[in-house]
């Protein structure tokens, strides 16, 4: 496997805030990656660093390119959706495919069509007069039509209802991805897609605190849940987060293996959003 | 190139105003014309039947006809220049306010072609449409006087449109739309550079210090070397010469008699090599350049998150 993205010692500062630390990172073609983290954590900043619309030191490579210095080629092979709000108000569906299919070599209009027709998007709509969710369903279909590299969204259900959600995934997975494609996502509603992710990355205060695999988490993280004397025990093996749950205690290991727990209490997989609070708050407790 | 033109088909799906205001202003003239409201300077209301006089010499009734044309080109030129002044103080302004911009520059497109498909927008189509409606105003205008003239018994083709010197008018006036804008681009970078770098108010933004800097300049200095700057560019295009037009057609006095020997030459009265090797047209230019990169640097740079 080849990187598609490889991040060596990667910094942005606004001022004196350092909005990015020093991360070092790489994406494997054909994976979903989520990068996950708390409001001003740094992820807005690395997706802009990836796509080409701000400046970082350290060295940035995506798909081969320098994405600050030749954005231009990087966005032939990249798309991006940010939340619903940013394709321009006053264009209609029909002009936007004309755009795209000009400015973009990969473009397929017969495609976006195609998805678009399974739609309520009249062709000659103002995106002003459409729904939010319709909105997000026709940058979805254009981008789909694109043949691109990388796909990255940045909270892409935003404000859209649950019906929407589900549905943006689905054709996500369905239409878009393959083993060709890979997706870096961004979403505050992990437990929605923690089902798709192949990998995930936690970010905190500008440093990567978490980039795992996600088959490789049950071997690394595990849970515990118990009371009284057992929580006692536990606590020895330096859980890396405790927290209580109807009255028991939940303790969140890293690197211990299931045996040493074994006859504790019940043990399981944290899911994402658990380990994510443990680490965030872990680290900073 | 394609891309190059799909951005420029964007300007006008975004600013509609483009081809909105000429035709505004065409139906507006066109309609005044129709019940004689079309006055030509120094010739108050002037029914644009009396060309139709056979008795008017054929020199005189072609510098007649020219001059109303004049004066409905002078109307479109005066709405291109407000209209260019808020399209590029709007052009790189709305696509940040409305967010639109995150999108723009998730297409292949570069800053440097966006940025230069506004200038072009400002700089050609808007005057080349701007041509356009004048062309079909003055034909409409003249289709109406050869009906008048033709109601009345003489010849509207031979009278009106034989007369009308059609390459000298049309051909002056291309010119003059699209040296206007040559001329005036200093003002033009100067508004795309604070519609992509103003956080709010593009319009106040821009005029403010035009307004200001000549009268600091002044208390602090006693010069006027910003006020005769702006001046002489907006009101002194080095296009034309001296005498101007009118003088040339009309006798010294109150009444608007028309001089025996007027020829109203549009092109006559240019020196378009004069004004193509004018320092001041490239000074201009290369301000213009300046602050159209300062704008496709700031679209590039900053990051306003």
């Amino acid at each position: 496997m080849t990187s598609l993205v490889s991040a060596r010692n990667v910094s942005k500062n606004y001022g004196d805030l350092r909005a990015v630390d020093d991360v070092s990172f790489d994406i494997e073609k054909g994976c979903i990656m989520g990068l996950i983290g708390p409001n001003g954590a740094g992820k807005t900043t690395l997706l802009k660093a990836l796509l080409g619309l701000t400046d970082c030191q350290g060295s940035l490579s995506v798909l081969g390119l320098d994405p600050f210095r030749q954005r231009k080629e990087l966005m032939q092979n990249i798309c991006f959706i940010a939340d619903v709000a940013i394709l321009p108000r006053w264009i209609r569906v029909y002009q936007l495919l004309d755009f795209v299919e000009a400015v973009h070599n990969h473009f397929s209009r017969k495609k976006a069509e195609a998805l678009l027709a399974h739609t309520k998007i009249p062709a000659k709509a103002k995106v002003r007069e459409l729904s939010k969710g319709m909105v997000t369903q026709l940058h979805l279909s254009i981008i789909t039509a694109i043949d691109a590299k990388l796909l990255i969204l940045d909270e892409p259900t935003l404000g859209l209802d649950i019906i929407f959600r589900k549905d943006f995934y689905s054709h996500l997975l369905e239409d878009y991805f393959d083993e060709e494609r890979t997706i870096i996502i961004t979403t505050h509603q992990v437990e929605e897609i923690e089902n798709l992710l192949t990998n995930i990355m936690f970010i905190n205060n500008g440093r990567i605190v978490l980039d795992a695999s996600m088959d490789a988490l049950p071997e690394q993280y595990v849970e515990l849940l118990a009371s009284g004397e057992n929580a006692d025990r536990a606590r020895k093996l330096n859980p890396i987060f405790e927290r209580d749950v109807f009255g028991k205690k939940v303790l969140t290991f890293e690197g211990i293996s299931r045996e040493q727990l074994t006859g504790l209490g019940e043990l399981r997989t944290p899911d994402i959003a658990d380990l994510f609070v443990a680490k965030v708050k872990g680290v900073t407790a | 190139m394609q891309g190059q033109l799909a951005l420029l088909e964007r300007e006008l799906w975004e600013h509609r105003s483009i081809y909105v205001v000429p035709i505004v202003v065409a139906i507006i003239m066109t309609l005044a014309a129709l019940t004689g409201q079309v006055s030509i300077n120094g010739m108050e209301h002037v029914d644009i039947g009396i060309v139709g006089a056979s008795n008017m010499p054929d020199n005189a009734r072609a510098a007649v006809l020219s001059g109303i044309m004049i004066g409905l080109s002078t109307t479109f030129v005066f709405s291109m220049w407000i209209l260019t002044i808020f399209y590029a103080l709007d052009s790189l302004y709305a696509e940040r306010k409305d967010r639109s911009i995150l999108f723009w520059r998730s297409m292949p497109s570069t800053d440097l072609e966006t940025v230069l498909s506004k200038l072009l927008t400002a700089m050609l189509v808007i005057p080349l449409v701007t041509f356009a409606m004048i062309l079909v105003t003055h034909l409409a205008v003249l289709l109406f006087a050869s009906v008048w003239v033709a109601a009345r018994g003489g010849s509207g083709l031979t009278l009106i449109w034989g007369s009308v010197p059609f390459f000298d008018n049309w051909t002056a006036t291309l010119i003059f739309v699209l040296a206007l804008p040559l001329w005036l681009s200093p003002f033009i970078g100067w508004f795309l550079f604070i519609s992509a770098f103003t956080k709010r108010s593009p319009f106040l933004t821009a005029f403010l210090p035009i307004a200001i800097l000549p009268m600091l300049e002044n208390m602090l200095f006693d010069t006027a070397v910003f006020a005769e700057a702006f001046f002489v560019r907006s009101i002194k295009m080095p296009l034309f010469i001296n005498p101007g037009t009118m003088e040339r057609l009309f006798e010294e006095g109150d009444g608007f008699a028309l001089l025996a020997d007027a020829q109203l030459s549009l092109l006559g009265l240019m020196d378009l090599s004069g004004f193509l090797t004018n320092p001041g047209l490239w000074l201009g230019l290369i301000v213009c350049g300046l602050f159209t990169a300062a704008a496709i640097y700031v679209r590039r740079y900053r990051d306003d998150s």
